[in-house]
Parts: structure tokens; C-alpha cells; sequence
């Protein structure tokens, strides 16, 4: 069963994942995406007559994070009078996740505290081992080298290691919660699950606090001396700790002043907690071994619904890494840059997507039909911004490092667009093949990239040869996908023009500057691909609209998808920007009413993310709540590169020459 | 329990099935005024239900079999016209199929549904075929069932050592999952249960292993509540392997380190 979590925390080595009631979804160690070791894991209640299951829906939940951290809080209503406060976070440099749990009721209980774990440690449930040593008061699973613990304070006073889905079912220590006692088996095999136990006595109005330590281990003997240790630290240690990990880390942030904002009834606010909640969310979708990102915390394990986010896409990542360099972070891009000169495939393209540590992944692009042409270009086009941005010594060395990789990648290019127009291929979406808009923009801007970097380099050859086959691009683009309606058509599919809009075809623009609206032709063209996106694109919903990816979109119900939106208003943002100041009335009105519009989007967005601020990929274009992979990084980072023009925007136009 | 239910085997393009739900007076011979303005009218009662609401009115739902060419709106109120009837309800079988009065069903407290015993049994043969621990599973699934129909009968009659399994029984009966015999001591809580006509084995057809692991769950789950001690219930002899019926062996949990081997195969 697909469940989206609400919440993410976690360190370098862990993420955690979780529902918006406090229930695990998923625990990620010693990598972002792999190995999983959670199927469920949530605390109930015996009340001395029955169970209470914390992620029932008899309760009802408050979540969020604690400000500028990658800590929980969950509050927990029951309408039996029981409410219980959950404190969770992952300390800073050890992976374990530390759960505090203050339970009051209004009535007197005399029942159990139980906390139950079904983990697939090793991300199985075949062959795994399960023990509760009461000496030292752990409960252990393991796989392999996998190891994960449980250590309470106070400690457990009973406890089950049982079958998890068996005949036998009595063992199984879900059911054996039933009666408010444990069996105290001590040690089991296969597909299992545990409990630990406590009693739960509580006066009218009176609290009981409960800590759970869940550590992962890559050994025995590493797990048991590290939740040793970790049990003997006081959580307020810990916390104050983790909190001052979080608060410095962001403090490296390019900071905003959005000046100007102030009026706007919370909106400067609101922005300043999304552009911190985006940067403290990618975090956590990053491998700081490898360098690589998730798309989002894998949730579709199984491929049931989709193919899958818990990989590394290099399209994603080169915009979420340009996003955090903008932001205040360029070691994001070292490491990425590293990784990709690492990856490349021999004939000089990067394959569909990755694990993080650089392995192929599950794939639907392992043919040149099948590839997505557009992962090469974004990634080629991301290195030379990254170059542009780079001064000093570290430009000559980063140059260094990345020309044989540039080489290759723009010859593949070369390779593949010898009419002007791309060989066939995978569209961004990877829905279709054949010739698109968006993937010819993305190999123009890698293969201008590319003449630039060549250029510098000292090889005018290359970078002329290069910026030739660009600019032929550019013009066969133009003359075979333009439309007399006003916007690209998406692009050759089964031999035909297929003129649905796509909302990809913002790509020309934002992020590949194929168009430029410095000349007056294209400049309408842009003006004009973005109202027709907006007039046939937009899903209205949260008190604004949305917009979709493409006209009849099927995937999860044609949902608006923040990226989308974000793309929208990010172009908007910087055509405002990038208009030729003409010094007249139209000016400033195209001016704000491109800054209104984007910012409505902005809003839009904002509205369809998790109670804890968490951008997912889409918004359910019925009810208006976040739909399906959630966080996606990609959501994160164009949120940042939105507040980063905006900011800039608000600056230019108090006359601030300080633009960032 | 399951009511209001009719069948109607055959399509006559002549007729129309039409039910009506009635509100009467219970004076003597309401019911019989009732039944001849049905029979004068030509409409040809298929089935009838008494429900007593009160005291002083009933409930009369009647499946008819009606000429097409009778409205049954005009003919509902013609009924309503009726001296001892209060109210009207009615509906039609436009295809002739399975068709309740009440809808949703309710199968003992809940909602229930009627299902071909080869749709449930596919779903089965998939898990059994496909997942991991599909007998576990199914033993979980029917765990849950057994647990709540035994809460259920708990809440709403006396149930004893006298009638728990009578009440089992008919509850499998009136469903159509099986036909029982059951043997349960319960001062031991041991014993079995012989399961003939099993909708499961019947239609899984030939089997290596036994295959109605949902209902020894269903039981476990229905002793278990009603014992209020954790009992094992396996199937030693099924249907669908060749035997004339399925056994279903009841007995207490074992507990201690011990516990799986002693209910799989030869004590090691």
C-alpha cells in the first residue's frame, strides 16, 4: 500500500520518513535510497480495555517542524481525553532516531505504553533475525551488515519478537498487544516484528514520558556501543544539540530582504519559512558521500503506481544544485559535478537515472530511442552556469576537472542532432517518444554551454563548432515546432506535429535561454507561450489555479503539478527582470503585473504543500491537497530559485543596487 | 442477518420486477387487505418479508412481478390509498438481479456484500500464487473476521458454552461459506470443526495443500474472542486435496520458546 509521508528528518546517513500522525514510513540508512528498513513502526495505547493505534483516525493530529530545524513536533488528540506529544529527531552525527513521547489523559489509566515495529531490515522480509537481549534492554533486527536497535528510557519492561504474517498468529506481537501484555519471546527468524512495552499509569490530567532510541548499526557490536552511549545523553543534550546543527547550517544561507513585502498579509514571512524549509528539505535528499539527490523519498518501492522516486535524475539534480549554489551552498554542486563525470555513460550521455552511488538504476531508457536526450543537455548547460558563477583558482581548477566529461557529453549531442533537431528519444516526462520542444532547448543551452566552456579552454574550434550547431537548433526549433497560435508545439510524436500544449515548452525560456527577451521577436514569443499556458493549462483549486503539465495529462489524474507553476512564475519573475527597460508606463505595468501573477503562483504553491511545508510534486486537483511524491526536490529547488528573483525583484524596485 | 433478498432466475420481457416497501397499521386482517389488493391488481407476489417495527406497525416488503405497462409510482400510491397502510416505498429489478430492499446489505452489524464464491476464491488463488506469506495472510484476514462476528453475537445475544457454536454454524450457513459440525470442548478448547460444501475448497479446485486458511483464521479469530485465550485452528484435511471434507483441528496457543514447532509438523 502507497503511503505519502507528511514529514521527512533525518542526518548524512539517515532519513526517516513519516505519516502526519507520527507512524514511520520509512528509515533510509545508510543511503537516502537504500536500503529501507521500515514497513511500519508506531506507538499505541492499551487503555485496560483495548488498543488505541496512534495512526487510527480516531485521532487527530497537529504537525510541524520546529522553525529552521529538521525537528517534529506531532500532537495527538484522541477523543477519549488521551493527548500525546511527540518530540522526534535524528541526531546530528550518529544515525538514530530519537522519539520523546509525553501521553496525558484527562481520565485515569491504568493500562501499557506499547511501541510495535515491524522492520525489513535490509529492505526484506526474508531471512531476517530478531532478538531482545533484557540484559541490555535492546531490542535488535538484522540482515547482513544491517543492524537496527531499540533502547527506551525508561526501559522496556516487556517485550515480543514474533511472526509477522504467519499461521501462527498468536506470536505475532501486533496481536499480542491485544490482551495489554507481551510473551517475552526473546528471539525469532523470517518475516518478523517486535513490541516493547511499559506500563502506562496515569492519574486525571496526569503525564508519563516515554524515549524511544531507534539506531541502525552497520555491525553488532557498533550498536550496541552507540545506543549505549546515546541512552547515557540527556535529551535535552540532544536536542539543543541537533536544534544548533540545523539553526548554523542554515545560517550559511544568502540572506532575504523581499523589501516591499511587508504589506502583503504574512506573504514575506511565509516566503522567508518556504525558502528555509526547501534548503533544509533538500538536505535531506542528498547523499553526502556521493554528491547525488533523490527525486523524493521512495514511496513506491514496488513500482505498484509509478516507476519510482528514490533515484537521482541528473536534470533534477543540475537544477536543484544551480538552486543551492544561488542560495549560499556551491559544495552542493562540487560533489554533484564529481559524480557526474563519474557516471557518464562511454558514449558520453548520462543514462535515465541513477542509484546514488552511481549505479545504473531501474530503467525504461536503456536504448538510444528510449534515452532522455535532455538529461545530457541540462547537465552540460548546469556545469557552465556553475563555471559563470565560479572566480578565481577554483574556476581554472573546476574547468579542469570537468573538459574531458564536456567533450564527450557535446559530441554525443553532435551525434544526435545532425537534421537541427534531435534523434528520437524519451520526452522529460517520459510519457513519449519522438522529438520535443523541450529537449532540443535543453541540447541547445547544454551545447552553448559547452562553446563557452571550450572557449575557455583555450579550443575556439570546438566552442565555434558547438555554438553553430546550437544556433541551427535554435532555428530549426523555431521554424518546425512554432505555432501561428502563439506557443511551441510539444513536439514530433509518431511521425506527426503533435501541437498539444506542454507546459515543458517553458524550458525555451526558463531554464535553457534559448529565447532571449532581449530581442523583441522573442520576447513576444515567450509573452506569448506563457499566456497560453496559463489560458489552457490552469486547474483552478486553492483559491488560485495550478497549472498542469500537458492538455489530457493522465498520470495520477492530470493533477496540477507544482513544478509546473513554479516554472511559470519563475519565468515570469525573470522576464520581469529581464525586460528591456524602456523607461515608460508599459514598462512598469508589464513589470507588475508579471511580479502579481508570479506571485500568485508562489502563493498557490505554498497552498498545496504539507501541514509542515513540504512541496510535493503535484496538488489534488479536487481537494486541494498535496498529492503524491512527497518532498520532491525538484518543487524544492525551483521554490528557491522563485524567492531568489522575487527577492531580487522587490530590491531592484526600492532602488536597492544591492541586488544579491 | 441477510434479508430482503430475491432472486430472479429468467427475464420475461413482459413483466416488470417490482418491490414495495409497506407501512401498515398491525390491526387483524391489515395484512390480509394488503395481500388480496395485490392479487386483485394482477401484481404476482414473488417474495415477502415481515419486519415488526412497533407494536402498532409493521413492515411488509414484497418483491412483485408487475405487467409493463403498470406504472409503479401510480401503483404505489394505489396501495398507499390503502386504510391500514401509512407509507409506500418502492423500487425496480430492471435486469432481474440479486436485488435487496434494504440497501446496503447488513451482515451482522456491518456491511455486507454478495460475491460469487470464485471471485473471493481468485482473490485467494492470487495471494496463494503471488505474495509471500500468503497463508499467514489469509489465516490474519480471517483472524479479523472471526474476532469481530464473535464481539458481535457477544453484543447483541448471550453467548455461552451452550450456543457459541450453533451460532458459528448458522452464521456460516446463512452466508453460504459452509456447512458445519462442531465439536469444541470448552473447558479444554480443544477440538475441530468439520467444514462440508466449503465455498473456498469447492471451487479452488485440485490443491497439493490445504487451502481454506481464511476460515481456520475465522475461527481462531471467533474462539479466540469468545474463549478469551489465544486458539490455534489449522486445516489438517481439505476438500480441494482430495478429501471428502475439510478439518479443522482447534486447540489452545502453545506459548513458551517452543511455540512454532510445536504446532508445525513432528515435534523436534
Amino acid at each position: 500500500m502507497i503511503k505519502q509521508p507528511n514529514v521527512i528528518l533525518g542526518n548524512d546517513e539517515l532519513l526517516v520518513t513519516m505519516g502526519r500522525k507520527g507512524d514511520i514510513l520509512g528509515l533510509f540508512y545508510p543511503r537516502r535510497d537504500h536500503a529501507q528498513h521500515v514497513e511500519e513502526s508506531v506507538a499505541c495505547i492499551h487503555t485496560g480495555e483495548k488498543l488505541l493505534w496512534t495512526n487510527d483516525n480516531d485521532w487527530h493530529s497537529i504537525q510541524n517542524y520546529i522553525e529552521d530545524t529538521n525537528i517534529v513536533s506531532t500532537k495527538l488528540y484522541h477523543d477519549s481525553g488521551i493527548r500525546i506529544s511527540i518530540l522526534d529527531l535524528v541526531h546530528p552525527d550518529v544515525p538514530a532516531l530519537i522519539r520523546r513521547f509525553k501521553v496525558q489523559s484527562q481520565k485515569k489509566i491504568s493500562g501499557k505504553f506499547f511501541y510495535y515495529s515491524n522492520f525489513n531490515v535490509g529492505e526484506t522480509s526474508k531471512k531476517n533475525s530478531g532478538f531482545c537481549d533484557a540484559d541490555a534492554r535492546l531490542l535488535v533486527q538484522y540482515w547482513q551488515n544491517y543492524y537496527i536497535g531499540i533502547r527506551s528510557l525508561p526501559e522496556f519492561t516487556e517485550w515480543q519478537i514474533g511472526k509477522a504474517m504467519d499461521t501462527i498468529w498468536w506470536t505475532n506481537s501486533k496481536y499480542d498487544m491485544e490482551d495489554g501484555k507481551l510473551q517475552r519471546n526473546k528471539e525469532d527468524i523470517g518475516n518478523i516484528n517486535n513490541a516493547a512495552g511499559w506500563d502506562l499509569e496515569l492519574e486525571a490530567d496526569g503525564a508519563n514520558e516515554f524515549v524511544i532510541l531507534m539506531g541502525a548499526a552497520s555491525s553488532r557490536s557498533l550498536l550496541y556501543k552507540r545506543m549505549h552511549e546515546l541512552s547515557k545523553l540527556p535529551l535535552e543534550y540532544i536536542f539543543e544539540k541537533t536544534r544548533e546543527h540545523w539553526v548554523m547550517w542554515l545560517a550559511k544561507k544568502q540572506v532575504l530582504k523581499m523589501p516591499g513585502l511587508e504589506g502583503q498579509n504574512n506573504l514575506r514571512q511565509e516566503l522567508f519559512s518556504a525558502y528555509n524549509r526547501s534548503l533544509l528539505m533538500l538536505y535531506l535528499l542528498n547523499d553526502r558521500e556521493y554528491g547525488s539527490f533523490v527525486a523524493a523519498p521512495e514511496f513506491d518501492s514496488n513500482f505498484e503506481k509509478c516507476g519510482g522516486y528514490g533515484f537521482c535524475w541528473s536534470r533534477d539534480t543540475s537544477e536543484v544544485v544551480l538552486a543551492l549554489k544561488h542560495s549560499g551552498y556551491p559544495e552542493y554542486c562540487d560533489r554533484f559535478f564529481k559524480w557526474c563525470i563519474r557516471t557518464q555513460l562511454p558514449d558520453g550521455s548520462w543514462f535515465q537515472r541513477y542509484w546514488l552511488n552511481g549505479d545504473i538504476a531501474p530503467s525504461w531508457g536503456n536504448f538510444d530511442y528510449s534515452t532522455q536526450i535532455d538529461e545530457t543537455g541540462s547537465t552540460l548547460y548546469a556545469m557552465d552556469v556553475y563555471y559563470r558563477i565560479l572566480e578565481g583558482l577554483k574556476k581554472v581548477e573546476f574547468l579542469e576537472e570537468v573538459w574531458v566529461s564536456v567533450l564527450r557529453a557535446a559530441e554525443y549531442l553532435m551525434k544526435r542532432t545532425k537534421s537541427g533537431i534531435h534523434e528520437s528519444c524519451m520526452d522529460l516526462w517520459e510519457t513519449y517518444y519522438g522529438i520535443f520542444t523541450y529537449t532540443n532547448a535543453s541540447i541547445y543551452a547544454g551545447l552553448m554551454g559547452a562553446s563557452h566552456l571550450a572557449e575557455e579552454n583555450g579550443e575556439a574550434g570546438l566552442a565555434r563548432r558547438w555554438k553553430k550547431r546550437a544556433e541551427f537548433i535554435k532555428q530549426a526549433t523555431i521554424d518546425r515546432f512554432w505555432l501561428p497560435e502563439g506557443y511551441f508545439a510539444k513536439g514530433i510524436i509518431n511521425g506527426k506535429l503533435d501541437k498539444t500544449i506542454d507546459a515543458s515548452i517553458l524550458g525555451s525560456y526558463i531554464p535553457f535561454g534559448m529565447l532571449s527577451p532581449k530581442d523583441p521577436v522573442e520576447k513576444d514569443m515567450i509573452l506569448f507561450l506563457m499566456e497560453n499556458i496559463q489560458k489552457k493549462l490552469s486547474v483552478p483549486i486553492n483559491q488560485g489555479y495550478g497549472i498542469k503539465r500537458y492538455e489530457n495529462d493522465s498520470y495520477i489524474d492530470g493533477n496540477p503539478w507544482i513544478v509546473t507553476t513554479l516554472w511559470l512564475s519563475e519565468a515570469m519573475f525573470a522576464l520581469a527582470l529581464d525586460l528591456p527597460n524602456e523607461k515608460d508606463e508599459k514598462y512598469d505595468e508589464n513589470v507588475k503585473k508579471m511580479t502579481s501573477e508570479g506571485i500568485k503562483c508562489l502563493k498557490w504553491a505554498l497552498a498545496g504543500a504539507t501541514s509542515t511545508g513540504l512541496l510535493p510534486e503535484q496538488v489534488d486537483k479536487s481537494t486541494g491537497k498535496p498529492a503524491w511524491a512527497i518532498p520532491l526536490g525538484w518543487s524544492g529547488s525551483l521554490m528557491l530559485d522563485n524567492i531568489l528573483l522575487l527577492d531580487k525583484l522587490c530590491r531592484r524596485k526600492v532602488g536597492n543596487s544591492a541586488e544579491g | 442477518m441477510v434479508k430482503d433478498l430475491f432472486m430472479f432466475a429468467g427475464f420475461n420481457e413482459n413483466s416488470q420486477i417490482v418491490w414495495f416497501k409497506i407501512i401498515y397499521s398491525k390491526e387483524p386482517g391489515s395484512l390480509s387487505l394488503i395481500t388480496d389488493f395485490l392479487e386483485k391488481e394482477n401484481a404476482f407476489i414473488m417474495f415477502g418479508h415481515l419486519d415488526n417495527i412497533t407494536q402498532k406497525t409493521g413492515e411488509y416488503s414484497v418483491f412483485t412481478e408487475l405487467k409493463k405497462d403498470i406504472d409503479p409510482e401510480k401503483f404505489a400510491r394505489k396501495i398507499e390509498s390503502l386504510e391500514v397502510v401509512s407509507g409506500v416505498e418502492y423500487g425496480i429489478s430492471k435486469y432481474g438481479m440479486i436485488y435487496s430492499v434494504d440497501f446496503p446489505l447488513n451482515v451482522i452489524g456491518v456491511r455486507g456484500v454478495m460475491a460469487r464464491a470464485l471471485t473471493i476464491v481468485d482473490i485467494i488463488k492470487t495471494l496463494n500464487e503471488s505474495v509471500p506469506h500468503a497463508e499467514g495472510l489469509l489465516t490474519i484476514s480471517g483472524l479479523k473476521g472471526g474476532i469481530h462476528a464473535a464481539k458481535y453475537f457477544k453484543s447483541i445475544m448471550p453467548l455461552n458454552d451452550n450456543n457459541f457454536a450453533d451460532v458459528l454454524a448458522e452464521l456460516y450457513r446463512a452466508v453460504g461459506w459452509g456447512i458445519l459440525e462442531i465439536e469444541c470442548d470448552p473447558e479444554t478448547c480443544e477440538g475441530k470443526i468439520i467444514v462440508k460444501d466449503s465455498f473456498i475448497a469447492d471451487v479452488y479446485g485440485a490443491s497439493d495443500q490445504p487451502v481454506c486458511a481464511f476460515m481456520s483464521g475465522y475461527f481462531a479469530g471467533y474462539l479466540t474472542e469468545y474463549f478469551g485465550k489465544n486458539i490455534s485452528v489449522r486445516e489438517v484435511s481439505c476438500k480441494a486435496t482430495g478429501k471428502k471434507v475439510c478439518e479443522h483441528i482447534i486447540s489452545l496457543a502453545p506459548s513458551g520458546s517452543s511455540q512454532e514447532y510445536q504446532t508445525r509438523g513432528e515435534p523436534r
